[in-house]
């Protein structure tokens, strides 16, 4: 992998459902925080919380 | 015949002509080479295009860095951005007197909370509503380029200065530290944009620790300036934890909160667990979490030292628990490692709670840290 690849990286939201686990993970949009409320879960309709907000190579190592 | 023995004079005439032109260019960079003075001058010249290249770095960042301010100011309606960004610019601090240390805590304390309100009172007074998150970002930006335009002041002052004396020593050791600077300087300039957007940084770690505790209290309380407590039960004890409020990108006065909140109790509280981002050394691993004694903060000095007295005061032993980065990644985006290391950190804290206390204990929890991103 070249250096270039390697320090690329993309900063993506994790939102979680407290409830059942439920995690989904999306592109970082400004006004996102911890642990802000966006949205319900598909399962079981509990609130879905910004769980985690970080930066991840935009190509994971396997 | 006859041309071709003219032929062979005029060129051994010629080859003459270059090994005579040759010989004198030779001797003169010779005799030049042992003048005193024209080594250590050519020397100079290379190496202050090297610090010019890595100066012209530094400026190209700090101009930067003042445009974006300039165009923060104006998208939140300030209607004089250029002047405020070169006041933020030029604004210092002068250090308070060492070599009298006495009350030196107390004397820088209030050094750096009057510059935090006369820099927050300058924006208030451009932009009077103004939201709190909004304020913060400004805050940062601004630091962040007056960090920039010390550090290209400075860099070119040393330049200057070492051209005016020809000081070969000078230039030497600010070319040994420039490529550094530039480094610096580059990681200030990435951090400027993530503090923009309110992305959690590196240095988040320790408010998202703490915050994973608070997100489950309802009722919280300010301790201090900037500063959010909650009081939970974990398995009997009694929990505290500590943040700066967030999600502002600011990293509050963990210091005083913790004294307020001991002595409140009377010092019955049994341990201080403090989390913080901590700075790794090359080789290392980012993410890689270590245990120890000691308050886990990055402070100049005045709410360290706050914590190191009321638990001192009344003996309460000290836990810190810090996840290793980089500079770079402390003020930048907060690396999937770093995450992943908080939800370690989470279990550890769990663990030494139930280790080294009783029920019935009452224990502090402070996540130390810049809380952008990460509210409570």
């Amino acid at each position: 992998m070249s250096q270039s690849s390697q320090q690329q990286k993309v900063v993506v939201t994790v939102l979680k459902c407290l409830k059942c686990s439920y995690t989904i993970e999306r592109p970082f949009k400004e006004g996102d925080f911890i642990p802000k409320i966006d949205g319900t879960c598909p399962n079981d309709g509990a609130p879905l919380y910004i769980w985690a907000i970080y930066a991840k190579p935009l190509v994971e190592k396997k | 015949m006859i041309d071709l023995l003219a032929y062979a004079q005029s060129a051994s005439q010629i080859n003459s002509a270059y090994y005579l032109l040759f010989l004198i260019f030779y001797m003169l960079i010779t005799i030049l080479f042992f003048m005193p003075g024209v080594q250590q001058k050519m020397y100079i010249y290379f190496i202050s295009r090297d610090i010019e290249n890595g100066l012209a770095k530094i400026e190209n960042l700090s101009q930067s860095a003042k445009k974006k301010t300039i165009d923060l100011l104006k998208k939140s309606g300030a209607k004089n951005p250029e002047e405020l960004a070169d006041k933020f610019a030029e604004w210092f601090v002068i250090d308070p007197v060492s070599i009298e240390p006495t009350d030196i805590i107390n004397r820088m304390k209030l050094l750096i909370r009057t510059s935090e309100d006369k820099i927050r009172q300058t924006i208030m007074l451009s932009l009077p509503n103004l939201d709190p998150v909004t304020r913060s970002k400004i805050e940062v930006s601004a630091e962040i380029l007056n960090a920039l335009n010390t550090i290209y002041k400075i860099v070119r002052h040393y330049l200057l200065l070492g051209k005016k004396l020809q000081s070969y020593y000078i230039l030497l050791q600010l070319q040994s530290i420039v490529p550094m600077l530039v480094r610096m300087a580059e990681s200030y300039e990435k951090a400027q944009d993530v503090f923009i957007k309110g992305i959690p940084v590196g240095d988040s770690l320790g408010p998202l620790v703490a915050s994973r505790f608070l997100m489950n209290i309802k009722e919280k309380w300010s301790p201090s300036r900037e500063m959010v407590a909650g009081e939970t039960e974990f398995e009997g004890r009694k929990l505290i934890v500590l943040k700066a409020e967030g999600p502002m990108a600011t990293v509050g006065t963990p210091g005083e909160a913790v004294e307020n909140i001991i002595n409140k109790l009377e010092g019955k509280v049994v341990r201080i667990i403090t989390v913080d981002a901590a700075a790794k050394l090359e080789g290392e691993q980012t993410g890689s979490i270590a245990e120890g004694v000691g308050v886990a903060m990055g402070d100049p000095g005045p709410e360290k030292i706050a914590i190191e007295r009321v638990a001192a005061k009344y003996n309460i032993p000290i836990d810190a628990i810090v996840v290793k980065m980089s500079m770079e990644e402390a003020i930048t985006e907060m690396p999937k490692e770093v995450y992943e290391a908080s939800e370690k950190v989470v279990e550890m804290i769990k663990q030494i709670i139930r280790e080294r206390t009783k029920p019935g204990d009452t224990v502090i929890l402070v996540g130390v840290g810049n809380t952008s991103g990460v509210a409570q």
